[in-house]
């Protein structure tokens, strides 16, 4: 029976054993995925060992997560240096709305207000 | 009002004479009968203050807040039992001794008549709450998150204490009720422009205002479950209730003295809102969320219309509620995960439905839904300011729409989906904390009944 080619599409990448280049892989390579397939297992080894503890009680840590969980909440002011990028976004998302709306509420009260006061509005309840 | 000072001060001699199986049931009910007594100074018969002593008075802007602070002790008894459970018995005594003493300088704060006694008290506020939040915090932050929210709100206050001596040596009394009548226009010179930035500072920096909000993520992150409840629930309307005190004497310096401070409120609830759609940490989500309300009770003291007082204490008592429930519900995802990075802790609501039903009363209020209080006090505060110039409805309506984003986000990421493989084994839902809940969310919903009661003075 002859299977029809199997073709990889977006979402379905082509499997190891049907790429043909896995057949001739060079030395070198097989052995820095022997040393990738040791790593993994060590780290699978040593989760698996905390996991199945009978007397843990809670979590099992995650380095890699209180790392980031650091990264992305503590550790940001230290590693912060002004570039021309962030004084532009600094200037442009902090300092400048600032000063943007105050002109605009500015114009827009000294309006209204100079159309009250001028008798032009009626304001409920206010006097000039 | 010595009623409830004295049995709140008296609650002190009970913890510390208290056996040790009894500690945490006498200091919960007996707190939970002060608030009660509380409760009937709710009873404002007219616009005026009932006024106890020349000491004390309870107005329609204190009442409602002492009635939250009184409330608030029980709740957060309630909640710190759990991480104390494992602490020594003198432990267990001191802290319950720090929040009482933080209580007792809270409910003297609300109903001070001297403002140079408000001062005194508003800075006793803070030692306790330094030591709760440097002793019994669970990061090393708890250091830095401490000196951070010391040292802002000392620089922030010591202003304010050379401006209410000079006013007591210009007016000759400091006594809240008198200035209120002897009221005249601050010339206008520099330094009543200095006197102006004096006396707001203190405010600005506890409420907080945006540039100065920087203590507010560290302190309610760091500090213990009773300590973010505090902080975030009374403390910063201690800021808010000050202005709305202290704005009675610096008209009308404030017509243009307030700009740059609606500017940075406004602009910093939009910028902190959208931070609360970054944030990893669950607690600090929350405390961006603090920022971004208060913003707009600064708004509305600022603006200075009878609507907007009304919005802004109506706002001030649903965002303590809400987000005191908040932190409840935040601390018992920490108790059981031992994290507060939200992403480990998704689809609760497979595992505790019930908690999740709380999950979802407290996200509801907080991103205003009708016919909540929260509702109300931002439909106020939003109305009064598009009275004020009709273009800040571009930027509430932002707001609004950002604090419903991440309302939600925060809902669906901790409540829906698919629950992470390590949690299937985390203990179900006390009744304490189901209690807790309860407790927050029954005023909060029955207040939506009768709101007037916490419209303020200019009901």
């Amino acid at each position: 029976m002859s299977f029809p080619k199997y073709e990889p599409s977006r979402l379905a990448s082509l499997p190891t054993t049907l790429d043909p280049a896995e057949y001739d892989i060079s030395p070198e390579t097989r052995k820095a995925q022997a040393e990738r397939l040791a790593i993994r297992s060590r780290l699978k080894r040593e989760y698996l060992l905390q996991y199945n503890d009978p007397s843990r009680r809670g979590l099992v840590e995650d380095p890699a997560l209180l790392r980031w969980t650091y990264a992305r909440s503590a550790n940001i002011y230290p590693n912060f240096r002004p570039t021309p990028k962030t004084s532009l976004l600094g200037a442009l998302f902090g300092i400048g709305p600032l000063f943007f709306w105050y002109y605009v509420f500015k114009t827009d009260r000294e309006n209204q207000l100079t159309k009250v006061w001028c008798s032009l509005v009626l304001w409920e309840g206010g006097q000039p | 009002m010595l009623k409830i000072i004295i049995p709140t001060i008296m609650l002190m001699p009970l913890t510390w004479l208290s056996k040790k199986n009894m500690i945490w049931i006498n200091t919960t009910t007996y707190s939970l009968l002060i608030s009660l007594i509380s409760l009937s100074l709710l009873n404002q018969p007219s616009n005026n203050s009932l006024n106890f002593s020349l000491m004390f008075f309870s107005d329609p802007l204190s009442a409602p807040l002492l009635v939250l602070t009184t409330w608030l002790l029980p709740l957060m008894l309630m909640a710190s039992q759990h991480h104390l459970s494992k602490e020594p018995l003198i432990r267990k005594k001191l802290y319950i001794t720090m929040l009482t003493m933080l209580q007792t300088f809270l409910i003297m704060t609300f109903t001070a008549t001297e403002l140079i006694s408000f001062y005194i008290l508003f800075e006793a506020t803070l030692v306790p709450t330094l030591i709760i939040i440097t002793r019994w915090g669970n990061q090393t932050e708890r250091l830095n998150a401490g000196l951070y929210f010391l040292f802002y709100t000392l620089m922030g206050s010591l202003p304010l204490l050379v401006a209410l001596i000079s006013i007591q040596n210009l007016t000759g009394s400091l006594n809240f009720l008198l200035i209120q009548y002897w009221n005249q226009a601050l010339p206008d010179s520099w330094s009543n422009i200095f006197l102006w930035l004096a006396c707001m500072m203190a405010f600005m920096v506890k409420m907080p205002l945006y540039g100065l909000h920087l203590w507010l993520p560290k302190a309610h992150v760091e500090a213990p479950i009773a300590g973010s409840m505090v902080l975030a629930a009374i403390l910063l309307k201690l800021g808010g209730y000050g202005m709305l005190r202290i704005t009675t004497m610096l008209n009308p310096q404030t017509s243009f003295m307030a700009y740059p401070f609606l500017m940075l409120s406004l602009w910093g609830m939009i910028m902190t809102s959208s931070i609360c759609l970054r944030q990893t940490d669950l607690k600090s989500l929350i405390a961006y969320s603090s920022v971004s309300h208060m913003a707009l009770v600064i708004v509305a003291v600022l603006i200075q219309t009878p609507w907007s007082y009304m919005g802004a204490t109506a706002l001030m008592i649903a965002h303590g509620l809400t987000s005191s429930m908040l932190f409840c519900l935040a601390n018992s995802n920490y108790e059981r995960t031992h994290s507060r990075t939200m992403i480990l802790a998704r689809g609760l609501q497979t595992l505790l439905p019930l908690m999740a039903a709380w999950w979802l009363l407290a996200s509801l209020t907080n991103l205003a839904l009708p016919p909540s209080i929260n509702l109300i006090g931002e439909l106020f505060v939003v109305m009064s300011s598009f009275s004020w110039s009709n273009i800040t409805i571009i930027l509430m309506g932002t707001n609004i729409t950002i604090t419903a984003l991440y309302s939600l986000y925060m809902l669906i990421t901790t409540q829906r989906g698919k629950y992470t493989h390590h949690i299937n084994s985390i203990k179900p839902s006390f009744t304490r904390e189901n209690a807790l809940m309860a407790l927050h969310m029954t005023p909060l919903l029955l207040l939506s009944l009768n709101p007037k009661i916490i419209l303020g003075f200019t009901y």
